[in-house]
């Protein structure tokens, strides 16, 4: 049993994460904005109400002058130190992984917000982008279908908990939206091509395989979400690559 | 009040600027829709010749702007679009009355649609600016352009070309206009504020087109194989796919992307390549280009109309800086396989193939991947018929090229004279587009037709040959030895004739002239298909070149039906029996007759006519069906009215058959096909069986006069009906006489006050459907057949009673009951099957020449009336 003091987890500049008793607790800093701890609460909340296994969120309040949510903390391991620390399992756990994306994207989305919308204003808010660029990206955002599907937008392995009991729960929601299932595939297949190019491969291998969705499709997304990951590039060497990824040009 | 002015912004850069101009615009699309051919012709002239002046700078300007291209290739892109575009509509009416005939009575004007969008591509940002504004001029259409942002500026510039010459030469201010700083949501705008859009660009554009919900003629991405077969000029190919590929740096739609070549030519195609200087990747090269190209399966946009030699430096590849082509030798045609792909530029896929087939099967997969409904390209000997049309019939693409560059081919005018030229080529429903042409002027004008009404054709038909007069069969039967020199005579009659000797006079005749013979008696009264095919197969035996039909209705229809099966043993008995809403536009072709055979018709009763008609009724007991079949090909080629014959009539059959006559003069009288030369034959047949049946009823064989001219009534009135049709009073009689076993002129007498009453309302339900029948005019057609007959009035409706009334006193004078019911048919049993034997007597193919159109509710209550002997002028509806 978890006893109730404070256990800090993680401490950044911009946040601080500890754990107290059954509670996971973020507390923002005084600059972060009040609406998004407040909209963070409201998708976990819906994606709760749809009955995925999610850490549900127990309250918004003001904790030492900066805004705090508190969520379930829960027992296990994540998937990501999983497949660390089973090199001989990963295979197993990258089909696991897959497994629980397709399973979430299952469920209907009622009530948050559309990803189109959402990469629409990620292009539109990009400073330095040459309006050519920006116009057949915008073309190419346009032309794609609105779907319900639940996603994540940041479906990677550390926010998967397994269980002691085999059971999964996915946390941190705060990016979720409705919409394309390959849309959300192309956002983690970016994540893993920074990491490492080969896995990233193997995986949208995988996934098109279990969810089938043609990987020709998931690939007409990743223009969209490599311009929404721009502003986010850690390095030049990202930089460069998201580059490359949203200058095409759409066929005439 | 004064009208509201608004300010147009100079610059479009915002959705309110746009509204105002797009507003600004139609303003001056109203009054360039007033203008003429000759003043439109001005200004298309104009802004022509202004647009090919400026292909140079205009081309530098694309390249330029754009980094893509080939300012030479622009420079013929630009002349192509200014000349070659005025060239085809030169002379083309695109205003008001372009096409009319006036015998015919149709007129096709033409009008403009109004405001277009046009969405213009990177790729060829001038030429199709020229082309869409020139078209849009042509057809008195405004013209909004949404340039792409890379090429806005040179996009801009050629409009302002054609715009500054067509408002020179008269065109309104204001007529072409653009956005200046694009962006997706004004384009968005243009396209759902246009009236229509001419979306030049890829998948996504046209999507965006479509869902604009304006009508869009947009166009999709091309992918285009090109097969080179065993049977090609080696050189030609290689040589046209180069020329083609390279024509501005190969970013021309309808490019090739790949070249399949059949295995026994491939080495000679390669070299010639090779000799040509195209090279061929090698090793690692085919993966550094690959990944260079494409990239996660787009296309990379800095490849987009480059050199070859540029593309290779971007792979780390090295080549000579002259090369023309990249050339991947791959395998799959898959779309993981990055040479599949269309590329839009100088690099090009090259497959072997085996078997005809393979390279059949790639290069479909090529186009259903990449260019669905685009373009697809075969070299060929073309003495080769077969394998070019089964190339044609395998590719799903609307442009299908052969011997000849596709890039140039496919726009048209310059490798095919009969191609349109044009520079947004339609994939139809393939590539989800609405049009799989080279669209053109012609999709931009809304046509309208104006129809002006005319009467249809009409016709007299009758049998060659129509002899009458007491005494005048075997006169008229010499024929067919002396003239004719006939050697087989069959005839076809029923057994009581035969017994009774009617036949012998004819026997006797035959013999005489030494024409063999012999007899099919077994007819029975309402003849079915099994007594039918029995005569069939008698005759076909006896193969004659004389079928003579003796007797009433049943032996001449059942004799016609012999004939058809005779002549065309394999034709569809159903076929034949399709009804009809005009005889001329049946699906079913009647098969020609007389090939065997010629056909004598000898009436015995004076009723049916059916000597002079073109239809017989047979029964199929088996499944049920009584098929009128109707069509000149069973009109008798002779007939022969010859009192003699009639004269033993009993007093049964002539009552029926009389009323029968008058029922068909009636009916084709006011028929909506009647016409002056059925007229003159229906109202001769009312008055002599006026005059003659009660005598012929009354007096039997002792009265030769009225025998004789009742005779001819029945063939005039045939005659009259033959052409005229009949209406719903036979409708009714037909399914009252198979549902209750009533002789047919009886069944119409029953029925024929309450019909006459229905047709003669003033002011009907439906009238029915004819171009000549201009109005309810039924009244006044019975009034005429009255005043024909004396009967008095002085008005119609008075006239009208006078006829009813005389119609009644000759049913009573000739033993015509009352009612349905007084012929003993069982209430109950009536009235449980009025509403099928209705429903029946609706689909009657006699219905259709009625002059009203009836509903089934109203032929009910007639049958109801007609059960019960009601006074008929209980019709009030």
């Amino acid at each position: 049993m978890a006893e109730n003091k404070k256990v800090i987890i993680v401490e950044r500049s911009n946040k601080t994460v500890y754990r107290e008793g059954d509670v996971l607790v973020k507390v923002f800093a005084k600059e972060h904005a009040k609406s998004g701890v407040f909209n963070e609460a409201h998708i976990t909340s819906l994606v709760e109400s749809y009955g995925v296994p999610a850490a549900a969120v127990r309250f918004v309040k003001e904790i030492d002058g900066g805004w705090a949510i508190g969520v379930d903390f829960i027992e296990g391991e994540t998937l990501a130190e999983k497949m660390k620390n089973e090199p001989d399992n990963f295979d197993a756990l990258l089909e696991k992984f897959v497994d629980i994306q397709v399973a979430v994207s299952k469920f209907k989305a009622v009530g948050l917000r559309n990803t189109v919308d959402k990469r629409a204003e990620e292009i539109n808010a990009l400073p330095d982008l040459d309006p050519s660029t920006r116009y057949e990206l915008m073309q190419r955002l346009h032309g794609m279908k609105r779907h319900t599907k639940l996603c994540h937008g940041d479906f990677n392995p550390s926010n998967i908990i397994l269980k002691e009991d085999g059971s999964w729960v996915v946390v941190d929601w705060s990016h979720a939206t409705q919409g394309n299932a390959g849309a959300d595939a192309a956002l983690t297949y970016l994540e893993l091509t920074l990491q490492d190019p080969a896995l990233a491969d193997k995986y949208l291998k995988l996934y098109s395989k279990k969810s089938d969705i043609a990987i020709q499709y998931i690939q007409t997304w990743m223009p969209i979400v490599a311009a929404g990951q721009l502003t986010k590039a850690k390095t030049d060497a990202e930089k460069e690559l998201l580059t490359k990824w949203i200058s095409i040009a759409e066929y005439q | 009040m004064a009208e509201k002015t608004v300010n147009v912004p100079e610059v479009i850069d915002s959705v309110e600027s746009l509204e105002a101009r797009m507003a600004a615009m139609r303003k001056a699309q109203a009054v360039f829709a007033t203008y003429s051919q000759e003043q439109v012709d001005k200004i298309f002239k104009a802004a022509a010749t202004a647009a090919d002046k400026a292909r140079i700078p205009l081309a530098k300007m694309a390249v330029a702007e754009t980094g893509m291209g080939l300012v030479e290739d622009k420079v013929i892109k630009n002349h192509y679009a200014a000349e070659y575009i005025y060239h085809a509509y030169e002379h083309t009416k695109t205003c008001g009355v372009i096409e009319e005939d006036p015998v015919y009575g149709i007129k096709k004007i033409a009008e403009p649609i109004g405001l277009i969008a046009a969405v213009i591509p990177t790729t060829n940002p001038t030429s199709t600016a020229i082309f869409k504004t020139l078209i849009c001029l042509k057809t008195r259409n405004a013209i909004i352009i949404s340039p792409h942002p890379r090429a806005k500026k040179s996009t801009i510039a050629a409009a302002k070309v054609v715009l500054d010459a067509a408002v020179a030469a008269g065109a309104p201010e204001g007529i072409i206009s653009w956005i200046d700083v694009p962006s997706l949501e004004l384009t968005q705008t243009v396209m759902k504020d246009s009236d229509c859009i001419l979306a030049t660009g890829g998948p996504g554009m046209v999507r965006a087109a479509y869902s604009s919900g304006k009508p869009a003629l947009g166009v999709g991405a091309g992918n285009t194989p090109v097969i080179i077969d065993s049977s090609a000029d080696i050189r030609m190919a290689v040589n046209s796919i180069i020329h083609s590929k390279t024509f501005d740096n190969g970013m021309i739609c309808a490019s090739e992307q790949s070249v399949t070549v059949m295995a026994d030519i491939y080495d000679k195609v390669k070299e010639e390549f090779a000799y040509r200087g195209c090279y061929f990747l090698k090793g690692e090269e085919l993966d550094k280009v690959r990944k260079t190209i494409l990239i996660n399966g787009a296309l990379n946009a800095k490849i987009v109309g480059q050199s070859a030699y540029k593309i290779a430096a971007m792979a780390g590849v090295e080549v000579p800086e002259t090369t023309k082509v990249l050339i991947g030798e791959v395998e799959s045609v898959d779309i993981s396989e990055e040479f599949a792909h269309e590329k839009l530029s100088p690099v090009l896929a090259m497959y072997k193939a085996e078997t005809w087939e393979e390279a059949l099967d790639k290069a479909d997969q090529l186009v259903r991947d990449g260019g669905f409904g685009h373009t697809a390209s075969l070299f060929i000997n073309t003495d080769e018929t077969e394998k070019m049309a089964e190339h044609a019939n395998r590719m799903k693409a609307c442009r299908i090229l052969i011997n000849t560059p596709s890039a140039q081919g496919g726009i048209g005018d310059i490798y095919n004279f009969k191609l349109l030229p044009s520079l947004t080529l339609g994939c139809g429903s393939y590539g989800g587009n609405s049009v799989s042409h080279n669209v053109g002027a012609l999709d931009l004008i809304n046509i309208k037709t104006v129809a002006e009404r005319r009467e249809n054709m009409l016709w007299f038909r009758t049998p060659e040959k129509v002899y009458f007069k007491k005494g005048c069969m075997p006169v008229a039967l010499d024929e067919l030895g002396t003239i004719m020199h006939k050697k087989r005579a069959f005839i076809v009659t029923d057994s009581f004739l035969y017994k009774n000797g009617n036949t012998k006079q004819i026997e006797d005749k035959l013999d005489q002239m030494g024409i063999v013979h012999t007899c099919f008696y077994d007819v029975q009264p309402d003849p079915t298909l099994k007594n039918a095919l029995a005569g069939t197969a008698q005759m076909t035996a006896f193969e004659p070149d004389v079928i003579i039909a003796l007797g009433g209705g049943s032996a001449m229809d059942a004799a016609k039906i012999m004939w058809v099966l005779y002549e065309n043993p394999d034709a569809n008995f159903s076929d034949m029996a399709m009804d009809f809403m005009d005889i001329r536009k049946r699906i079913y072709a009647y098969p020609k007759m007389g090939k065997k055979a010629y056909f004598v018709a000898i009436p015995t009763s004076s009723g049916t006519g059916s000597e002079v008609t073109p239809f017989a009724i047979i029964t199929d007991s088996d499944a049920g069906i009584k098929y009128p079949l109707a069509d000149y090909e069973l009109l008798p080629n002779m007939a022969i009215v010859d009192t003699n014959n009639m004269m033993t009539q009993p007093k049964g059959l002539t009552s029926a058959s009389g009323i029968d006559v008058m029922t068909h003069a009636l009916e084709a009288y006011v028929s909506m096909m009647a016409s002056d030369y059925t007229d003159s034959l229906a109202l001769k047949a009312t008055k002599l069986v006026f005059n003659y049946l009660p005598r012929a009823y009354e007096n039997g064989a002792n009265d030769v006069e009225a025998r004789d001219h009742m005779a001819n009534a029945s063939c005039l009135a045939g005659m009259a009906f033959a052409n005229a049709f009949l209406g719903i009073n036979h409708s009714l009689a037909h399914k009252l006489g198979a549902f209750h076993h009533i002789a047919h002129g009886v069944a119409n007498a029953l029925v024929l006050t309450y019909v006459m009453r229905y047709n003669a309302k003033e002011v009907p339900t439906r009238m029915g459907t004819f171009p000549q029948y201009q109005y309810p005019h039924t009244l006044k057609r019975y009034a005429e057949i009255a005043e024909f007959n004396g009967l008095g009035g002085k008005t119609d409706e008075e006239s009208f009673e006078n006829l009813v009334e005389a119609i009644r006193k000759l049913k009573k004078a000739i033993g015509i009951k009352d009612s349905i019911k007084e012929y003993g048919v069982d209430e109950k049993y009536f009235f449980d099957t009025l509403d099928e034997m209705t429903e029946q007597a609706f689909n009657d193919q006699c219905t259709g020449a009625n002059p009203r159109y009836p509903l089934m509710e109203e032929m009910k209550k007639i049958y109801t009336m007609a059960y019960y002997g009601e006074p008929d002028t209980n019709v009030t509806f």
